[in-house]
């Protein structure tokens, strides 16, 4: 069997001259990003603010994890090629899904606590349901008035 | 062991064609099989396994054409159709076309046309194969024990509320998954490293180039798939609120994760059945493909645009109208690329010497699926007419068309073209041509009325249909038994030819390509001498013996 012949020495020799303590300062970094991470879920972030944050830390310490740990720092130009293209399809999954939550009609995104409390829709699907029937409305108007004295209904009885 | 029947040595008048030390003599007994490290042996067990795996699958749709014979109860309950579409989907799908092409012909072949002795990692494909058959043991482990009655999708909430056997089949899913990631990062690899002298990347086959597309999918895709089936397991098992609404999830969320692995896996199935057809046509015309760099650069346009098109599975799920048009945009990419390697390959065949074998009968087959079905796939990537379709038979209809239309066509056409490679044995071209015409008749004859029905507003998944539905399904049932016959046939001649079939020689086809340049069947290193190559595939400006055709234009 032959095969081409493949000029990766060089990248051998960079990562042998990459000394140990790089990883102790990135092993830091992990721990540092861990305790932050831990201090914030304490703190009442608005909403999302507490997602965007736990996930930049998270993307922060999965990187330093893949550029140094797995040594994509030393490596030339297809692995890096290869992680960029993972990446893109990584926002593309993402980026997709977080448009479809954010254009969706609202009643069909549950898990948001303003849909649960949200009426069904009425007889047209696309518009919320109306004002309630004449007859279960409250009473209203000056010839509806109830008398002076008079005990009140409570409305839709 | 015995010697297998392929080695059997023949007549003594044949015996100069034959390579008598061939990888499948090369050693004897069941532990040389199970622990080889040979692709083509690996390539040969999967030929073995996938092909039980198709009879079970096709028993499995045999069964559900049966119960829809009649309007009402025919064969079984409710529940056991619902049991049955589920695991006729899940065989097929994931047993059977995912690995088929690229588990057989992928490794069979992609060393042999980059002159290389093996696979990159030759222990890590034997580890596919097992986690192959663990996988196909698990989730069918979950058939025999209550099955499940999801469909294939396993769409949620009720994936994670039924009380049928679905952990062990998504766990089994799970596992091939491993197996389908373990067999593309294998196939980069050779590509990228294992090329022989001289095979640079514009001389390699387009096989190879379609097969390295389908392997970066496999890689992007697949664990999104596995990372998918674990929350589905875990909510039905813990009841997490991830996808169920009544827990705060979202049922959404789950198609598109599912369909995210899912449309590319399409192209998982599609792509290599399109590089069948890139080696078989240019073996039909006797001519280089029309537009090599045309062809090569759309398997990976199409990997690449795959992936952009999930959500026009989710048109009708609750996926906002902002997504659903943007997704229906993005889907109509693919036919660009897809209709790039059309054009090509019928280009290809002008001005050519097309002997009418087999293998192109079942290029004509696929021409007609991909282009058919594929048409009918624009039209459903069109909200509008989505609408109307969805759920329907016309859906059933046409993913049958583009999906199990153009494998099969590629797989029939592969096994058939590359039989004499694999076995140094030629089978029945008469028998072949009778059979190649019963499967595209009974394909057609099967699925054409669910067009129809599925127009007509039959929806799918149903056990009972109204009686103006009935004479249309028993025309499609009619054509699935045409089917079985024709793929009965075929196992029985080739069965028969590996014991009898006609010595085939090295290159019984006159082909250029460069897998037909060593002895049939290979010998176990492949090659008696290192390749260097000094041309482009199936260039037929220099003819071997039997071409017809003494240009390449």
């Amino acid at each position: 069997m032959t095969t081409l012949p493949r000029n990766s020495t060089s990248e051998h020799d960079r990562m042998e001259h990459a000394g140990a303590g790089r990883y102790w300062i990135v092993w830091a970094l992990l721990l540092l990003g861990t305790l932050v991470t831990l201090l914030l879920s304490r703190v009442h972030l608005p909403s999302p603010f507490h997602l965007l944050v736990a996930l930049f830390i998270a993307c922060a310490k999965s990187a330093l994890v893949v550029l140094f740990f797995m040594h994509l720092w030393d490596h030339g130009g297809a692995n890096r090629l290869v992680f960029a293209t993972s990446l893109i399809f990584v926002v593309l999954l993402i980026g997709l899904i977080v448009l479809d939550n954010a254009s969706r009609f609202a009643l069909t995104n549950p898990g948001h606590g303003r849909t649960l409390d949200m009426e069904p829709p009425g007889p047209d699907i696309l518009t919320p349901r109306g004002p309630p029937e004449p007859a279960a409305r409250p009473p209203s108007g000056p010839e509806m008035q109830p008398e002076p004295g008079a005990p009140v209904r409570p409305p839709g009885r | 062991m015995s010697q297998s029947l392929a080695t059997t040595p023949p007549a003594p008048a044949d015996a100069p064609a034959y390579n008598p030390r061939n990888y499948l003599n090369a050693e004897a007994g069941i532990a040389s099989w199970l622990l080889t490290r040979d692709h083509k042996r690996i390539a040969v067990m999967y030929l073995v396994v996938t092909t039980l795996s198709f009879a079970l699958g096709g028993f499995y749709a045999m069964l559900i054409r049966i119960e829809l014979l009649t309007p009402g109860p025919t064969i079984m309950s409710a529940m056991s159709y619902n049991r049955m579409f589920t695991l006729h989907g899940v065989v097929m799908i994931f047993l059977f076309m995912i690995p088929a092409i690229p588990g057989v012909f992928g490794n069979f072949f992609l060393p042999l046309m980059l002159g290389a002795r093996d696979v990159a990692f030759p222990r890590l494909n034997l580890l596919s194969l097992y986690l192959y058959a663990i996988g196909a043991a698990i989730a069918v482990y979950g058939m025999i024990h209550g099955g499940a009655d999801t469909g294939w999708t396993f769409y949620t909430p009720y994936s994670t509320t039924t009380v049928t056997k679905v952990v062990p089949i998504l766990l089994g899913a799970f596992v091939l998954g491993f197996s389908s990631i373990l067999t593309g990062l294998n196939f980069i690899v050779t590509t990228h490293t294992l090329r022989a002298p001289g095979m640079s990347w514009m001389r390699m086959p387009l096989f190879v180039w379609s097969i390295y597309a389908t392997s970066v999918i496999q890689i992007l895709a697949t664990p999104v798939l596995g990372i998918t089936l674990l929350l589905v397991a875990f909510e039905h098992a813990f009841g997490w609120g991830i996808f169920d609404p009544a827990r705060g999830g979202d049922p959404i969320l789950f198609q598109h994760l599912f369909w995210f692995y899912s449309h590319p896996a399409v192209y998982i199935m599609v792509l290599p059945a399109m590089a069948v057809m890139s080696e078989v046509i240019q073996a039909s015309a006797r001519k280089n493909i029309f537009g090599y760099k045309a062809v090569a650069f759309s398997s990976l346009g199409i990997a690449f645009v795959g992936f952009f098109t999930w959500g026009h599975h989710l048109f009708t799920s609750g996926q906002s109208t902002l997504d659903a048009g943007i997704f229906g945009v993005l889907s109509m990419f693919v036919g660009i690329f897809t209709a790039i390697k059309v054009f090509n390959w019928t280009a290809t065949l002008y001005e050519g010497a097309v002997k009418f074998t087999t293998w192109f009968a079942y290029f004509c087959g696929f021409l007609f699926f991909l282009v058919f079905g594929g048409m009918t796939g624009i039209a459903l990537a069109t909200v509008s007419l989505d609408i109307h379709w969805q759920d329907t038979y016309f859906v059933v209809a046409h993913f049958h068309f583009i999906m199990v239309g153009s494998v099969i066509m590629a797989w029939l056409a592969a096994l058939h073209y590359w039989w004499p490679k694999m076995f140094g044995r030629l089978y029945p071209e008469g028998w072949g041509l009778v059979s190649a015409v019963l499967i595209i008749l009974g394909f057609n004859a099967t699925f054409i009325p669910q067009f129809l029905l599925g127009n007509y507003g039959m929806p799918r998944r149903y056990y009972s249909y109204p009686e103006r539905f009935w004479p249309l399904n028993v025309a499609s049932t009619a054509g699935a038994s045409l089917l079985a016959f024709g793929f009965t046939i075929i196992l029985v001649y080739l069965a028969i030819s590996l014991r009898w079939g006609k010595v085939a020689g090295p290159n019984p086809w006159g082909s250029r390509g460069f897998e037909w340049d060593t002895l049939s069947p290979p010998p176990t290193e492949n090659f008696l001498e290192n390749p260097v190559y000094t041309r482009g595939p199936h260039d037929y400006t220099e003819a071997p013996e039997g071409a017809e055709v003494t240009h390449a234009t």
